[in-house]
């Protein structure tokens, strides 16, 4: 492998170029999968230069997803940065998908059944819970848990935040991966034809 | 390649399973008491960021309340509130909000299924039926009126999303949702029983047709990611291939050619066959 950019010619280049565009391919069929899974942060793909040559850059993308009123009081979206906290049997996960419901134990689950943690352990409520826009989740007047979120995040009861990734823009997205791809292809043909005939044609003993 | 492949494959499967979902609600946006069902899809990730595409997390329905309207049927009964009719099929306990129910020879109600309100049963002689708001059931007879014949109680669950539909619009209670509960209607606060009148499915028809349109537009997205990774595949593969002719090509000639002294051409050829090996790698 070349180590710095000096030792790089022009087909190390393009075949930098061609793994980055795979690279982007697979994070813009990965976002445009999850066009409908609610509150899927899109991930961003940036070009940086790095001394392998052209590198795709994978970093998640705040924007917030789009609120969609459900009615069900026990679907909940967050406006601002943070996450639910779950506890599953492989550990606790992150998410920002607010599709929960209440177990027949009454403790408040997602769609797995893995049980939403509060401030202090799983959250346990009746059908007449009422979750406020602080996260505090409250059980005919009795506080039952508190929802971990940073400050200025608020919790909006009957709504889900659809997933942020928009299909026309990730389907560009595809597009021009796969034309960044042909594009650096090309060149790298052009530059192996070049070569070829370099090494096979010029001063070829007769 | 194939991460891309299989990421936009699993996108276009999911819509897929969205449709089929989207379609059985349309087509059941006018049975009495029918609930909107949801697919519901998450993400998956192979540890860390290594985005692996999407998966079907699962199926709901959703018990909002449809609206009640007057039908008319001698029979119907519709729930206002939370709640389930209970019903009996050849032995089998079953739930269900449709309460488009006809009498049957051996006076019960039954639905269109065959499945059967517990509780109650009509004597053959009676001439009407009325049920009050709290599932009181009174019949008429030529004899009587308002002879009491029992009562329609409800039943509720501690989880209902986790009930298992048995087709249309009767559940049945898992260990998940829990046993049933007793509800009886018409106290402060609990449901009401509305006699002459049917819950309408709570499907809504716009709604469905603009989410199998987004759907339909997501699918074809997602395949366009399959045939982009499908191509850059093909592209691909064919550079491997000609990276492999030319290194069989430049070893062979080096093999077949040592008297090649010129040490450009040398340098030249053995700084090829370190590119290809690389590249190929």
């Amino acid at each position: 492998m070349p180590g710095t950019l000096g030792d790089m010619d022009g087909m190390d280049w393009m075949a930098s170029a061609m793994r980055a565009a795979q690279a982007q391919l697979e994070t813009a069929t990965h976002n445009l999968a999850n066009v409908a899974s609610d509150g899927y942060r899109r991930v961003r793909s940036t070009l940086a230069l790095t001394p392998q040559g052209l590198a795709a850059r994978e970093s998640p993308d705040p924007t917030q997803g789009g609120i969609r009123e459900t009615g069900r009081p026990l679907d909940l979206a967050l406006l601002g940065p943070g996450t639910f906290r779950l506890s599953g049997p492989q550990g606790g996960v992150e998410t920002r998908n607010g599709a929960f419901q209440r177990d027949r134990e009454g403790y408040l689950t997602d769609q797995q059944g893995r049980r939403v943690q509060g401030r202090s352990g799983p959250i346990r409520l009746s059908e007449t819970a009422v979750v406020g826009t602080d996260g505090t989740i409250r059980d005919a007047g009795r506080v039952v848990g508190v929802l971990p979120l940073p400050p200025g995040t608020t919790v909006r009861s009957g709504a889900l935040e659809s997933s942020s990734v928009d299909a026309i823009g990730e389907t560009l997205a595809v597009l021009t991966a796969q034309r960044a791809f042909e594009t650096a292809q090309k060149t790298y043909g052009a530059i192996d034809s070049a070569r070829d005939k370099a090494v096979n044609d010029v001063g070829r003993l007769k | 390649m194939n991460r891309a492949m299989y990421a936009a494959a699993s996108g276009m499967a999911a819509q897929q399973t969205n449709l089929e979902v989207i379609a059985d609600n349309l087509a059941n946006a006018d049975v009495a008491g029918f609930k909107q069902v949801v697919a519901t899809f998450t993400d998956v990730n192979a540890g860390g960021s290594l985005g692996l595409g999407t998966a079907t997390s699962g199926k709901h329905p959703i018990f909002a309340q449809g609206k009640l309207m007057h039908s008319g049927g001698p029979f119907d009964i519709a729930i206002d509130g939370e709640g389930f009719f209970r019903v009996e099929r050849s032995g089998k306990h079953a739930y269900t909000r449709n309460g488009e129910f006809t009498r049957a020879a051996d006076g019960t109600l039954r639905n269109a299924d065959g499945w059967a309100l517990r509780d109650v049963r009509i004597p053959a002689d009676a001439v009407a039926v009325h049920v009050a708001a709290d599932g009181a059931v009174t019949v008429d007879t030529n004899a009587v009126t308002g002879r009491s014949i029992g009562r329609i109680r409800l039943a509720t669950f501690a989880a209902p999303e986790q009930l298992q539909p048995l087709g249309g619009t009767v559940f049945a209670a898992t260990p998940d949702s829990g046993p049933e509960r007793r509800l009886d209607a018409g106290h402060t606060g609990q449901p009401t029983i509305a006699f002459g009148m049917l819950e309408r499915s709570n499907v809504s028809i716009v709604e469905s047709m603009m989410q199998i349109l987004t759907a339909q537009r997501a699918y074809e997205a997602n395949a366009k990611g399959v045939q982009a990774a499908d191509e850059m595949q093909r592209i691909g593969l064919k550079i491997k291939i000609r990276i492999i002719r030319s290194y069989l090509l430049c070893f062979s000639e080096l093999l077949f050619a040592p008297l090649a002294r010129d040490s450009t051409l040398c340098a030249l050829k053995k700084r090829a066959i370190r590119v290809c090996v690389q590249d190929s790698n």
